[in-house]
């Protein structure tokens, strides 16, 4: 159930981000949605459901992203390590700002990764103004949005399992009367 | 027969008072305290009737209205879509008016295709089209519109590709100056421009002027225009002039494209 949850969530993700969000004029420097997702998989999921997942995703956007394969596979990895870690010390629980904030590091973790890149590759002057930008805007729409993106997955995966749990309670006792 | 006479005489006093009221214009008085009293009831009555039977008929020709309005709300909404529709259409018509031209003017053999999704990350520009392996797709193959160059196929599956847009970072098309015929490097920006790199300060290069395909990087087919000079920085320590360029394809709209499949090497000098 909980792979089925996270294929689809993942599947609406990626279509949402590559099909439908870059001709939305607002919302076409908006960040990467996956990122509040895998910090979703981070704070409530367990490792050996949640990381193999992770990686996949992250090979997934690297086949349909343009830049260096494992760019995504990397930054995926690091920041699921990374906010596991961070929940050592802090108590997350449901606080909103913190989540807020916790996803705001992760779009400016991952637009580092991708920064680097770009400046292993010599990137010139000009585009650093650019990329400022473009940095802050999904570092403001992160702090806004963020929290949200993660209460709608966690609600969305409770009211799965409860709806899976009801079918298969009930696939069991008709089973029983049959029987 | 006293009943009889009594009976005749009735009839008798009967005619003659008819007679005389039927001469007279008015009764006597007794009628207009009669309809005075009586015509506010009937007022009433004959009012509260209209009244009730208008609400009767209103109610059904209301609702005769409303079953009407629901249909033409129906018919309404189904002629916008349509009109949307046939609207889509046409548009999808003239661009692909356009790419028939322009195809009728490349000799090469090409293949159209359609952009499917973009890019996840702001970075890398990149897009995805529905043709791929089975439809004679390869890595390296030049992706190009009527307004110009779009850029090239860098991955290919079964049935989809991967194209590298001019504007990505990691793009690079050799291009001359239309005009002075000075050659360069065009760059992506990572941004909606690109900049022209290695175009020495001796060579004459202009705001407006446009920039063609070499044809010497091997992808291109010479004489593709790519875009138009927009600034040009003057720098005096460099041998080199840094000059911004703005591609002609609109990349925020690109919709459909063709596939270059078979880039003649020997073709290319012949190109203007």
């Amino acid at each position: 159930m909980s792979y089925f949850f996270y294929i689809s969530a993942c599947l609406f993700l990626v279509i949402l981000q590559t099909t439908i969000m870059p001709y939305l004029p607002l919302l076409d420097k908006f960040y990467d949605l996956l990122i509040p997702f895998i910090i979703y998989l981070s704070l409530s999921r367990p490792v050996r459901e949640s990381l193999p997942f992770i990686l996949f995703l992250g090979f997934i956007m690297d086949n349909l992203s343009g830049g260096p394969f494992g760019l995504y596979l990397t930054t995926y990895f690091w920041l699921y390590v990374g906010v596991k870690g961070i929940t050592r010390f802090i108590q997350v629980g449901n606080r909103l700002v913190i989540i807020a904030f916790i996803v705001a590091g992760g779009v400016l973790f991952e637009n580092l990764i991708l920064l680097g890149a770009f400046a292993i590759a010599g990137s010139r002057q000009q585009f650093a103004g650019d990329a400022i930008e473009i940095v802050a805007v999904q570092i403001l729409w992160a702090i806004f949005t963020g929290s949200l993106f993660l209460l709608f997955f966690r609600n969305a995966q409770s009211r799965l399992g409860a709806a899976f749990k009801g079918i298969y309670a009930r696939t069991r006792e008709q089973d029983k009367l049959t029987d | 027969m006293v009943l009889i006479v009594g009976f005749i005489v009735l009839i008798a006093v009967n005619i003659i008072g008819l007679s005389v009221t039927s001469r007279r214009s008015s009764a006597f008085g007794i009628e207009r305290i009669a309809i005075s009293a009586i015509a506010p009831f009937q007022e009433l009555v004959t009012r509260s009737l209209r009244f009730s039977r208008d609400i009767w008929r209103q109610y059904f020709y209301l609702v005769t209205v409303a079953r009407e309005n629901y249909v033409l709300m129906n018919q309404l909404s189904q002629a916008v879509e349509n009109k949307n529709q046939w609207h889509e259409t046409e548009l999808a018509n003239v661009r692909l008016r356009d790419l028939i031209d322009f195809q009728r003017n490349i000799s090469e053999r090409v293949v159209a295709a359609e952009v499917i999704g973009r890019d996840p990350s702001a970075w890398f520009k990149t897009v995805i089209i529905d043709k791929g392996e089975a439809d004679g797709l390869t890595r390296g193959l030049p992706v190009v519109i009527a307004q110009g160059i779009v850029g090239q196929v860098i991955e290919v599956s079964k049935h989809y590709s991967k194209v590298m847009l001019i504007v990505d970072s990691n793009s690079a098309v050799d291009s001359l100056v239309q005009r002075s015929r000075a050659r360069g490097v065009i760059k992506g920006e990572a941004t909606d421009q690109c900049r022209l790199d290695y175009v020495l300060r001796k060579n004459d290069v202009r705001i407006g002027d446009t920039l063609v395909s070499s044809g010497l990087d091997g992808v291109y087919p010479k004489g593709l225009r790519i875009g138009y000079v927009s600034q040009v920085i003057e720098h005096d320590a460099d041998i080199f002039h840094e000059v911004i360029i703005t591609p002609f394809v609109d990349f925020e709209k690109l919709e459909e494209v063709l596939v270059i499949l078979e880039v003649r090497k020997q073709d290319w000098a012949s190109r203007p």
